[in-house]
């Protein structure tokens, strides 16, 4: 497992696509809503930062979803998944080999987003154990989504597809480009059935109010059950995922 | 010494393998011959445990494949037909990668990817990235890959498609050193010659039925046929009518014959009689191939009976 995930985590620090949308593209997002809404809309700073900054970040994170379709596969059409499964390795550690190392990014971007949100807007950030843990829930959550997509897509235009839908429309209907409180009811409604609404809550919970992990019970709960039931969809599937790279 | 016994496999609901039963002696080099789809991949996924969803028993040295994988995997060396290597790492990462999953760590890891590297002809290239490299070089840093742990056991699946003759002698050159070392080789191909150069014992494969298994020399014995190829101006094959088994061929006529030698003297005193000078008289041996159309109908390098289902 360990040689698979080092050899994955490899790939990802050359891969240049990947910087771009984990770490580039929400900084300029970030900056750039900010200084939209700063000066349009002469919005309270505290709350603004701690809206756009966490919201763009769980946005983004959901990005990984991505990559981890296009590397999966991969894998499948250029013979590596059977390859990896004419060796000792069990499908187990292969599948996890394959999925820590995108939890790592994710959990690297959430440092690089909100530590620039510390350096350039004075991010407040809160307990950092209760900020760890609600990382890690989102981290889980989104790679775990990620990980189911890339086992059940057929191919990777679908993959890439199906990501942009949960992880755009996800940003749009759980309050991440607009607080939800700005919303209509049937979508305030909406946006409590998803992961996104949930990790921004938790944030806000513990960046503006000074929040707990006991403060942030419901959302952490929230993200690992989603997490964990992506995860059980992908491990589902994924003996019909290698069925498909082996033959 | 490996044994398969009525393996069968289906892909859905047609059938890729059917009561397959082949012996393979301990440090024998083995040919496994078909035309593209005949079953060839579908055999050697199963006997590295890519597929575990097939019908039949396999033994290797007499222990039990299913229920003993991980120890089995871990004697076999496998070179897939697909080049399966990390493109955007260099050819030294990729063998750290596969020697990890086999296990070897640390100085050993090290030490047998130089030995490696040296074996495959990439020692200078070692820290290039495989997107750098030919077909070629790749072909051997796939085969590299699947020599980390010093298997005892080789199984090459077409490991000599589209490279270049160079790379192709030195790949030859590797398989001749494994068999050296004592290792047992299954080397599946559609290439005739190259199993009639590099393996001592051979299976055709054809339709997912093995039609034809042993030694090469003892399948060569049981069916080679040599023939007369007679070719020149005023032979046609009513001149040819005293002689059974004739065809014609290319330019002129082949007459099959078990006494070839005497046929060959029949020829020529017949042409002699008839003051015929051919422009070409030739006793030519029928080669693996010709064998193989012979058992099965079918021409060697087409698509296959899997590949048309």
């Amino acid at each position: 497992m360990t040689a698979i995930a080092l050899m994955e985590l490899k790939k990802k620090t050359k891969d240049k696509g990947l910087w771009f949308w984990t770490f580039l593209l929400p900084i300029i997002f970030i900056v750039g809503f900010i200084t939209i809404f700063g000066e349009s809309m002469g919005a309270d700073s505290e709350q603004l930062v701690v809206q756009i900054v966490p919201g763009y970040t769980v946005m983004f994170s959901f990005y990984i979803m991505i990559s981890i379709v296009i590397a999966f596969i991969k894998d499948r059409d250029s013979g590596m998944a059977a390859r990896l499964a004419s060796t000792p390795l069990s499908h187990l550690k292969y599948f996890l080999g394959k999925w820590l190392p995108f939890v790592a990014v994710v959990l690297l971007q959430i440092v690089i987003l909100f530590g620039f949100g510390v350096v350039a807007y004075n991010l407040p950030l809160g307990d950092p154990l209760a900020l760890t843990v609600l990382s890690i829930g989102l981290a889980f959550v989104a790679t775990g989504c990620g990980m189911a997509m890339a086992v059940l897509a057929k191919t990777e235009n679908m993959g890439i597809a199906l990501t942009q839908v949960i992880a755009l429309g996800g940003a749009m209907l759980g309050g991440l480009w607009l607080p939800v409180e700005f919303m209509p009811d049937v979508l305030q409604s909406i946006a409590r059935l998803l992961p996104h609404y949930w990790a921004l809550e938790g944030f806000k919970i513990v960046l503006l109010e000074k929040g707990t992990i006991s403060d942030i019970w419901l959302s952490l709960v929230i993200l690992v059950g989603f997490g964990a039931a992506c995860s059980m969809v992908a491990l589902l599937a994924y003996p019909r995922y290698l069925r498909l790279a082996k033959s | 010494m490996i044994q398969l016994h009525a393996i069968e496999k289906l892909y859905g609901k047609q059938p890729a393998l059917q009561q397959i039963d082949l012996t393979i002696p301990k440090a024998s080099s083995f040919g496994l011959v078909g035309p593209n789809g005949a079953g060839k991949s579908t055999l050697m996924k199963i006997l590295v445990g890519v597929i575990e969803d097939y019908k039949g028993q396999i033994k290797i040295d007499s222990a039990p494949y299913v229920g003993n994988q991980t120890a089995m995997k871990q004697r076999i060396g496998y070179v897939p037909q697909d080049i399966c290597l990390e493109e955007t790492l260099t050819a030294r990462d990729n063998l750290i990668l596969f020697g990890r999953l086999y296990g070897v760590k640390g100085k050993k890891l090290q030490e047998r990817i130089n030995a490696v590297l040296e074996l495959i002809g990439l020692k200078d290239r070692e820290k290039s990235l495989v997107s750098t490299f030919s077909g070629g070089m790749k072909r051997r840093l796939n085969i590299g890959c699947a020599l980390l742990h010093d298997p005892d056991i080789m199984i090459l699946d077409e490991p000599t498609v589209g490279v270049d003759p160079q790379s192709r002698r030195a790949i030859f050159e590797m398989i001749h050193s494994f068999k050296n070392n004592g290792k047992t080789v299954i080397y599946s191909s559609h290439y005739m010659e190259e199993v009639e150069q590099l393996c001592d014992h051979i299976g055709f494969i054809d339709r997912g039925v093995v039609i034809e298994q042993g030694k090469l020399r003892d399948v060569l014995a049981r069916h080679r046929q040599s023939s007369i190829y007679v070719e020149g101006k005023g032979i046609s094959k009513q001149l040819l009518t005293g002689f059974e088994g004739v065809t014609e061929h290319e330019e002129g006529y082949l007459i099959e014959s078990q006494t070839p030698l005497q046929t060959l003297e029949a020829v020529t005193c017949h042409l002699a009689k008839k003051a015929i000078l051919p422009a070409r008289l030739e006793l030519s041996q029928a080669k693996l191939e010709d064998i193989f159309i012979k058992l099965t109908g079918t021409p060697l390098r087409d698509n296959g009976w899997e590949a048309q289902q």
